[in-house]
């Protein structure tokens, strides 16, 4: 028996996630229950002041994943239509597209039907503290049911919940150490440095170091934009 | 269904007064802590639990720790609380911060507890929050980096893995809208004009007040002086507070 047929069987009872081979055969099934053709499993990262999506896991043939572009996945995965765990999803039909709010141009949106993707569902994932999105499409509109849309979700949640070291080089939304975290909290409650230094019982200087890295991390310009980015991406 | 329209209706009303700017999802709405407590119970009374607790993971990285927010004794707080939100909680804390799944407990006095939890795909065993109790705790995030658990009680708790999904997406929804209550804050919320939003904002990415004044068309002066406003506003004692607190309170994207 394969690897993929024994986690078919296992599925059920619930399982653990190994391997990235896992992780797909999961989701292919998970696809195939809610009635989805396709799935695309993306991380969002800062970089600069702009986003981008990091494809972790899709079965997207690589064409369309280079025609729709990552701008417009990372804009898609971050934005109005998707939904957190608990809220009724709303799909992005690409027939209707030009008028869902601006999302896609005319010409992006027809691409998208084209490339098999007539609706598509966005679903924020939360891992712990990490943060992901699942994109799932099919090539006819309304053949995804909801419901089952909604319990996938939080099947998706929990599943990566399994694979934490995976999740967060996937997302690498967490790039401080424990350190320079605490320092860029207690910072961003107003601290001062000689304050922060006093709380953590280390030098001034101990603590500038730490924030100065975390400031190099976040590739930000100076203390405020460094707690910004990490209060976005839910760190501290 | 009559009765639920009407409370559809109210809570849209009252989002909308709670949210001068909008920022509340249709689905989130903002609710009192009453009708949050009421929510829950329905959720308890789904499952059979006899007892509830909705807690928040206080963002302080030095020790993370739950603090409650209701429990089913509202408005007083149950023993219960006492246990979960003191050591009991500690690890539940650092689970939740790598994983979403529910953990749940079984206490041996009871007969048959195992059994209840043991079917539940994903969810895992823990050591027990309460004493004398089965339970299971559902970790649950909200926008702007809020965190919870929400906790059900009760030696007669009865979930069925169908089920799991729908009450932890019931969780979810819940914990979202109480992150959004924010009584004391509302007033200042609206005091806050939009210039000062937008220098705030542009701090946020990094800015400084030479920057923005240049961005915004302003003297060097007046773009200070919109910052030590909002920051006064905001009860802070300087600017990094300032952003992180409109950043927290979704006052800023």
């Amino acid at each position: 028996m394969s690897s993929s047929a024994a986690l078919l069987q296992s599925d059920t009872l619930g399982s653990r996630l190994a391997s990235r081979g896992d992780l797909t055969s999961f989701f292919m099934q998970l696809a195939a229950e809610i009635g989805a053709d396709s799935y695309m499993l993306v991380a969002i990262v800062h970089d600069q002041d702009r986003n981008d999506a990091r494809i972790v896991s899709s079965n997207w043939i690589f064409d369309a994943i280079e025609l729709i572009g990552k701008r417009l996945i990372a804009g898609l995965a971050q934005g109005p239509l998707t939904v957190a765990p608990g809220i009724r999803p709303k799909p992005l039909v690409a027939a209707e597209a030009p008028d869902a709010g601006g999302l896609l141009t005319g010409e992006e949106a027809r691409l998208l039907d084209v490339l098999g993707h007539a609706e598509v569902y966005s679903l924020r994932l939360n891992v712990g503290r990490q943060r992901l999105f699942a994109l799932f499409s099919a090539a006819e509109a309304g053949k995804i049911d909801q419901p089952a849309l909604m319990k996938a979700q939080l099947k998706c949640c929990y599943a990566l919940s399994t694979i934490p070291q995976l999740v967060a080089a996937a997302a690498m939304q967490d790039p401080l150490s424990d350190r320079e975290r605490e320092c860029l909290f207690w910072v961003s409650e107003g601290k001062t440095t000689d304050e922060v230094a006093v709380i953590l019982g280390v030098s001034s200087n101990t603590v500038n170091s730490y924030i100065t890295h975390a400031i190099q991390k976040f590739a930000a310009s100076n203390r405020a934009m460094a707690i910004a980015t990490a209060i976005r991406s839910g760190i501290i | 269904m009559k009765h639920a329209d009407i409370k559809a209706a109210a809570e849209a009303l009252f989002n909308e007064q709670r949210n001068p700017f909008g920022i509340g999802s249709e689905t989130h709405h903002a609710v009192t802590i009453p009708d949050a407590v009421r929510r829950c119970r329905w959720i308890a009374v789904d499952i059979n639990a006899s007892a509830f607790g909705l807690y928040f993971v206080s963002p302080s990285p030095e020790r993370a720790r739950l603090v409650p927010s209701f429990d089913s004794d509202y408005p007083a707080t149950a023993v219960a609380t006492k246990f979960i939100a003191g050591a009991n909680g500690e690890e539940m804390v650092r689970h939740s911060g790598t994983s979403t799944a529910p953990r749940w407990w079984a206490d041996d006095g009871i007969a048959g507890s195992d059994t209840v939890f043991q079917n539940l795909a994903w969810a895992e065993r823990a050591a027990p929050l309460a004493p004398g109790t089965n339970g299971i705790a559902f970790p649950v995030h909200a926008d702007r980096g809020h965190c919870g658990l929400v906790v059900f009680l009760g030696s007669t708790i009865a979930l069925l893995e169908d089920m799991l999904y729908e009450i932890h997406a019931r969780c979810f929804s819940l914990f979202a809208a109480v992150a959004r209550i924010r009584p004391s804050d509302a007033s200042r919320m609206r005091s806050i004009s939009k210039r000062e939003l937008e220098c705030l904002k542009l701090t946020a990415n990094g800015n400084t007040s030479e920057e923005i004044a240049r961005l915004l068309k302003l003297s060097v002066h007046t773009a200070n002086q919109y910052l030590t406003q909002s920051t006064q506003k905001l009860n802070a004692v300087n600017r990094n507070q300032a952003v992180a607190k409109a950043l927290r309170l979704g006052l800023i994207e």
